[in-house]
């Protein structure tokens, strides 16, 4: 209960703050408050091509059936170094789609219950773990970056290894 | 690297959806990519307003000046090359702390404009700069001090007690976080791709 009261707090006591320390130091904050405002609509309308490109390749995956493919081949490998086969999906889903793993997170949490083995791990997988390809290809798509470099591969092994983390610590916790 | 992974997976998709007859399944799935993106782009519009809005009045009150110098340490290590007085600064410690605190949707806003301002520090090139990757690995890692999403799909499936895997969770996107910091700086040494 109590981290619910703070949770439900922390955005309307940011903004208080933000907004009172401003014009406590006389700055006209609707009037500033509308011309930052407007910056982010343009940037939003700049993200809406990279948006198309990267939810349509992803929906194409999906529908295409490889990620089931993808999950069943790799199910019983994984499961020799104790990764439960049931929480698969989820891991190879986690990077590309928010949308995708938080449906099979809801239902996956539902089947086996919150407080199993299984539950806990996929809670704290979803709560550790970002929606890394979405994430870099809006970031960089906005900043007008072709090259990535090193940013993928570099996301992507640390977001796998914070999973790993995630499946034993919640074997020993 | 965008251009190799996009063909890749549209390659690979189309590929299977040949073999597995999903095709009928493929072509509705692009047609209603069009839609969803459009979809999550407006609903994104009013946040992303709300949270720059948010960000320039904290700019102009001060807030954003006394949380960058309060974070200037551990910037110079992470983000080296941005110069002291330029506006990434600010704009990173703001996304860092939206990340921190969860606000969720602030966080999208406030972590494209501090990529925007990296990227004018290396002069709007196509080539991402080693501190652009480092931000972009940080933000993998999700690190929030309350994971408000999760702990309220938790409660509404039964959990007696919901709270019980904010440990778990602080320790793995610190491990997260740690090993992407450390990958970043070792990787930004030699031309992988």
């Amino acid at each position: 209960m109590m981290v619910g009261f703070v949770s439900n707090l922390v955005i309307p006591a940011v903004i208080l703050l933000i907004i009172l320390v401003a014009y406590l130091k006389g700055v006209p904050v609707f009037d500033v408050f509308v011309e930052g405002a407007k910056e982010g609509a343009k940037t939003s309308f700049n993200i809406l091509p990279v948006m198309v490109g990267i939810i349509m390749a992803v929906s194409v995956l999906n529908a295409s059936g490889l990620t089931d493919i993808l999950t069943g081949l790799i199910a019983k490998p994984l499961s020799l170094i104790g990764i439960p086969p049931e929480i698969i999906p989820v891991l190879i889903i986690r990077p590309f789609s928010g949308s995708a793993s938080l449906g099979m997170f809801s239902e996956l949490i539902k089947k086996h219950g919150a407080d199993s083995y299984t539950g806990r791990v996929l809670s704290t997988i979803m709560g550790s773990s970002e929606t890394v390809l979405y994430t870099l290809a809006v970031y960089f798509g906005a900043a007008n970056v072709k090259n990535t470099r090193h940013a993928v591969a570099a996301s992507l092994i640390s977001s796998y290894l914070g999973m790993l983390t995630a499946i034993y610590i919640c074997k020993i916790l | 690297m965008l251009n190799v992974i996009w063909i890749i997976m549209i390659f690979a998709g189309v590929a299977t959806s040949l073999l597995t007859g999903r095709t009928k399944e493929v072509s509705e799935a692009i047609l209603e990519s069009c839609v969803s993106s459009v979809e999550l782009v407006i609903t994104m519009l009013g946040a992303m307003c709300l949270w720059t809005g948010i960000m320039e009045v904290a700019r102009k009150g001060g807030l954003v000046d006394s949380l960058a110098r309060l974070l200037k340490r551990i910037f110079k290590y992470l983000f080296p090359g941005i110069p002291d007085e330029h506006p990434a600064n600010g704009a990173i410690a703001m996304s860092i702390s939206a990340d921190l605190l969860g606000l969720g949707n602030a966080a999208t806003p406030l972590g494209i404009m501090a990529m925007k301002e990296l990227s004018n520090v290396n002069h709007n090139s196509p080539v991402a700069s080693n501190a652009m990757v480092m931000f972009g690995v940080l933000n993998a890692a999700c690190i929030q001090i309350i994971p408000a999403t999760v702990l309220t799909i938790r409660q509404q499936a039964g959990s007696l007690n919901a709270t019980s895997v904010m440990p778990c969770i602080w320790i793995a996107s610190f491990v997260s976080a740690v090993s992407g910091v450390i990958l970043a700086k070792v990787m930004e040494k030699r031309v992988y791709i």
